[in-house]
Order: C-alpha cells, then sequence, then structure tokens
C-alpha cells in the first residue's frame, strides 16, 4: 500500500535524522577533520536512503551507516595527493583525546559539541543555519538548498566554504569552556530561532516545504533541551516555538494570505502543543535568572489561553514586555510594548510610544514600525494617515504575503466608509 | 528556449488606487500562471523585488563609484520582478498577456542568450 510505503520511508528518514549527527561525533572523535568526516556522513546517509527502503534497515544501523562512511572517509584520504593529506593532517581538528569512561553518555555530548562547532561566531548566521541543518539535522544538501530557495550547487558551496572558516579559525572539537560558555550557547539558541523563523515566515503554496524547517527546529531544540535540561533559556526557547507553532493552521487563509491573530480562527490552534508549551514554562519560570526566550514565551502563552481575541489579557502582556524592555532592551521590543500599550490603554499610548523609534536607525529601513503605526491609526479612526502608513509598510517589506496583507488593508481603507467599519 | 517575463514597478504603483477585490484578484491570477509553470516544468526561477524606492544606484562619479539613493531609471520602469521560463516564445507573450489584459499595465519578454552556439 502506498500509504505504508510512505510512511516506511518516513520512519527511515527519521532514524537517520537521528543517528546524523552521532555517527558524525563518533567519526570526528576518532578520525579527526570534522570537514571530511561531515560529507563522509553525509555519502553515508544519502547511501542509506537509496538502499534501506529496498532492501529493509540494518540490524545495527548506526554501525552500517559507520562504516559506510568510513569507507568513504579512507576513499576520500586515498584520492589526496601525499602533500595535500601532510596539509590536511595539520590543520585537522584535535580530538579532545580523552576517551569518556560511558560511551552512551559521549555520544550525547558529541551532539552538542556538533551544534556549538557549527554555530561557530566565525560562520555568518546563513553558514551556520545550513551547516548546523546538515550536520546535526542530517538534511541532505538538496533539502536544505529547497528550504532556502537557493540552488543546490551554491548550497554545497556554501557548507564547503562554512567548514574551511571552522577550520581555519582553529576549532576544537570539544565545548567552549566556560566564561565562554553562554555566549556560545545564545549563538546557538538564536541559530535555531532564526531556522524556525524561516519555516514560520513562509506562507503556503510553492514554499511548502520550508515550512518543514519549523518542525526541524522544533526538533533540534527538543534536543537540546534533553541535553541542557537546566538551560531555561532553551526550555523557554523551545517553549516559544511549541506556542507560535501552535497557531500555525489559523495563520494563513486558504490562498495563503497573513491573518492575523486577532482574526484568526482559534479551533483551529495546536491544543497538544499549547498545552506542552505551557507546561515546560509552568516547569522553566522562577527556577533561575529569566531571559528573553522565556519571556516572549510567557507572551505567547498569554495569546494561547485567550478563548477569542477580546478576552487577552492585555495588561498581563504589557507586564511582560515591562520585564523584557528590562531585560532585553531594542527597538523591536519596543514596538511590541507599543502594541500592547495600544491594547491596553488605547491607540494614542501606543502611537506615543512609537514616536520613540523614529530617530531609531535600526529600524529605519524595516516595515514594522509602519505596519504597526498603520494598525494603530485606524484603530484610532484615522483612514487616511492609516491608508498612507499601510502602503508605506507594503513598499518597504521584503516579504510577499506581509505585502499583499498591507496592499490589501491600504485598499480597503480607500474605499468609503461603510456602517460597519464606523461601528468598529 | 528561455525567456525572461518582466514586471514593473508602476504595476505596484498602479494597485494602489484599486479595490481590494481587484488586487486580490491580481494576486490570484499570479498565483494560478505561477503554478502553471511549475506543474509544466517549465519554470527556471521567479523573484519579486523589493519596491524601487528603496533601491540604490551605484554610479562612476568623479573618478569613482558612488551609490546614492533612488532606482536608476524612473520608479515606473523599473523592475518588480520577473519569470524566467523554458518555453516558446508564443507561450512566453501568451503569458505576459494573460497578465496585461487583467492588470492593462505593460509587460516585457525577452529571450535569454544562450552560451552554445546557434543551430
Amino acid at each position: 500500500m502506498v500509504v505504508g510505503a510512505v510512511s516506511a520511508d518516513r520512519r527511515i528518514e527519521d532514524l537517520l535524522r537521528d543517528l546524523a549527527p552521532r555517527v558524525l561525533g563518533t567519526l570526528v572523535r576518532r578520525h579527526g577533520q570534522f570537514d571530511a568526516c561531515e560529507d563522509a556522513v553525509q555519502e553515508a546517509l544519502l547511501a542509506a536512503a537509496v538502499r534501506w527502503p529496498a532492501e529493509g534497515v540494518p540490524d545495527r544501523p548506526r554501525a552500517w551507516l559507520l562504516t559506510v562512511a568510513v569507507r568513504s572517509l579512507v576513499d576520500g584520504w586515498r584520492g589526496e595527493s601525499a602533500r595535500r593529506r601532510r596539509e590536511a593532517s595539520a590543520v585537522a581538528l584535535d580530538p579532545a583525546g580523552r576517551q569518556p569512561a560511558h560511551a552512551e553518555a559521549a555520544e550525547h555530548d558529541d551532539t552538542l559539541v556538533l551544534l556549538f562547532l557549527c554555530c561557530h561566531p566565525a560562520l555568518s548566521p546563513p553558514s551556520q543555519l545550513a551547516l548546523t541543518l546538515r550536520a546535526v539535522g542530517g538534511l541532505t544538501t538538496a533539502q536544505v538548498a529547497s528550504a532556502f530557495l537557493v540552488p543546490e550547487a551554491a548550497m554545497a558551496k556554501r557548507v564547503t566554504r562554512a567548514k574551511q572558516r571552522i577550520r581555519s579559525a582553529g576549532a576544537r572539537f570539544e565545548l567552549p569552556p566556560q566564561p565562554a560558555w553562554s555566549e556560545r550557547l545564545g549563538v546557538v539558541l538564536h541559530v535555531l530561532y532564526l531556522v524556525f523563523n524561516e519555516g514560520y515566515t513562509a506562507s503556503s503554496g510553492p514554499e511548502l516545504n520550508r515550512a518543514d524547517l519549523t518542525a526541524e527546529a522544533v526538533r533540534l531544540t527538543r534536543l537540546l533541551h534533553r541535553l541542557l535540561p537546566g538551560e531555561g533559556e532553551v526550555a523557554g526557547l523551545l517553549a516559544l516555538m511549541l506556542l507560535t507553532d501552535a497557531r500555525r493552521a489559523a495563520r494563513t487563509d486558504a490562498d495563503g494570505s497573513i491573518v492575523p491573530l486577532a482574526d484568526q480562527r482559534r479551533e483551529l490552534w495546536d491544543t497538544a502543543a499549547i498545552a506542552e508549551g505551557q507546561a515546560l514554562l509552568t516547569r522553566t519560570l522562577g527556577r533561575g535568572p529569566v531571559g528573553p526566550y522565556q519571556l516572549q514565551a510567557a507572551v505567547a502563552a498569554v495569546h494561547d489561553e485567550a478563548l477569542t481575541a477580546e478576552e487577552t489579557d492585555w495588561p498581563q502582556i504589557l507586564a511582560l514586555y515591562d520585564v523584557l524592555t528590562q531585560v532585553a532592551p531594542g527597538p523591536l521590543v519596543t514596538l511590541s510594548r507599543a502594541v500592547a500599550l495600544a491594547m491596553a490603554h488605547g491607540p494614542r499610548a501606543g502611537l506615543a510610544l512609537l514616536g520613540t523609534l523614529d530617530s531609531d536607525q535600526r529600524t529605519a529601513n524595516t516595515h514594522r514600525v509602519d505596519a504597526v503605526r498603520a494598525h494603530l491609526l485606524e484603530r484610532a479612526g484615522d483612514r487616511a494617515a492609516a491608508r498612507e502608513y499601510y502602503l508605506r509598510a507594503a513598499r518597504k517589506t521584503a516579504s510577499l504575503p506581509e505585502q499583499r496583507y498591507l496592499a490589501l488593508r491600504a485598499a480597503c481603507l480607500g474605499q468609503p466608509s461603510s456602517p460597519t467599519d464606523a461601528a468598529d | 528556449m528561455k525567456y525572461m517575463i518582466m514586471m514593473f514597478a508602476g504595476l505596484g504603483a498602479a494597485t494602489e488606487t484599486r479595490t481590494p477585490e481587484w488586487i486580490a484578484g491580481m494576486h490570484e491570477l499570479l498565483m494560478k500562471l505561477d503554478g502553471e509553470l511549475r506543474e509544466a516544468g517549465e519554470l527556471v526561477a521567479s523573484e519579486r523585488l523589493l519596491d524601487p524606492s528603496l533601491a540604490t544606484t551605484v554610479r562612476f562619479r568623479d573618478g569613482a563609484p558612488l551609490p546614492t539613493d533612488g532606482p536608476f531609471a524612473e520608479v515606473k520602469e523599473s523592475l518588480a520582478g520577473y519569470w524566467l521560463a523554458e518555453v516558446s516564445e508564443e507561450r512566453a507573450l501568451e503569458i505576459a498577456s494573460q497578465v496585461v489584459a487583467y492588470t492593462e499595465y505593460p509587460m516585457e519578454v525577452r529571450r535569454v542568450m544562450d552560451m552554445s552556439s546557434e543551430l
């Protein structure tokens, strides 16, 4: 049956993705050379993806992958000249050397080490994302390329270049030491957050495959949370993803247009994801220092708790943004706080706060300030000004669905005001 | 043969005075054509560009390159988006005609140059 075959393939893919970082970790620890090992694992994954569905999953899938990867690695070494080989070993990543007593624990540690390595600060965010998805996520170059809508050859180059950079930065295959730990964990979380956003902001239609990025970000953050259960911000990020992704089905309508939070059909929200996010947040808040991801997750939870948009507890959201302003101030926090302020105390209060962003160079070229101002002006009843700011925002946005949404809002305000609008 | 089917920014400016229904209808048409090109395996690439008012033009001034705000051409004549498709000229013109029939705004169809010699 086709359905059976599809789910069997799906199971194989899940297994491969789960094994990928563990096989890679073992290989790098044995042979050094993250660069070559990563290519070898990619080869082994491709071979398994072709052979396992036809021949069945081997009894020891991890050992199978390891064997094929080692063979590919050795073939690669044989293919190189002796001079190249000497060069490569001179700059090879130094395996930490210490053989951990407990093999199982070592396996887990390696996934974490890999994640830190792929999110190395020497790399640009697009490279960090690509390498993380390939080396830790176990995605093929073709899958990563299609998710980011770039040609496969370009993505292959990006990955190769990223690995060269890691090597020339002198990175070691070990966890960062304590002073740098928090900062490096921050980068890892940011990369996972970007992967999530990349998938979440995509719409339906031809870009449907990008939604898989959201699931992948959740999967990797879940993995990180399992490895670091005591890190509040890891739990916070996972909760934020779950509580945000829970609204996915309601976020766009049939033709892929954006549906704003207030207009969403809340019965489409994923209650299981909301419950999981809330439970995670409840366990985390108050246990340690509160960070931006926990606070954003708390805001998402307040939204998710409201059965209707009118029931939203805006004073509580405003209070959360007040704390966020203390913990991690920035123009986007001010923007969100302006919305909460408007909802709690009226649009004019929100507009006044927005005014403080006018001279901020960091938001000068984004459409967000204009879009929020347009919304608040519309709520304040100033249709002409609202229309002007919707059009401004539509011109500035780089997102096609957002552009459509903003242009439509402007067009609606260009119409003669209807009795229902006046009553609003 | 590859053809580039181009839209210009004037179309965006023209939508600013249209009704929501007209704008929705235009997006529907563009999505439909995009879907057809994709389904048929004809689409090589398609992109939309940000509004030309946000463009930067780099000019040669006083012996050095000088970036200045704004597009090279008039905003109306600036490229806004394109389809790159492996199709006959007839098909490329037919696609463009369907858009123009709705928007009443001009489109340009150009053949892409080839690396191999003409047969």
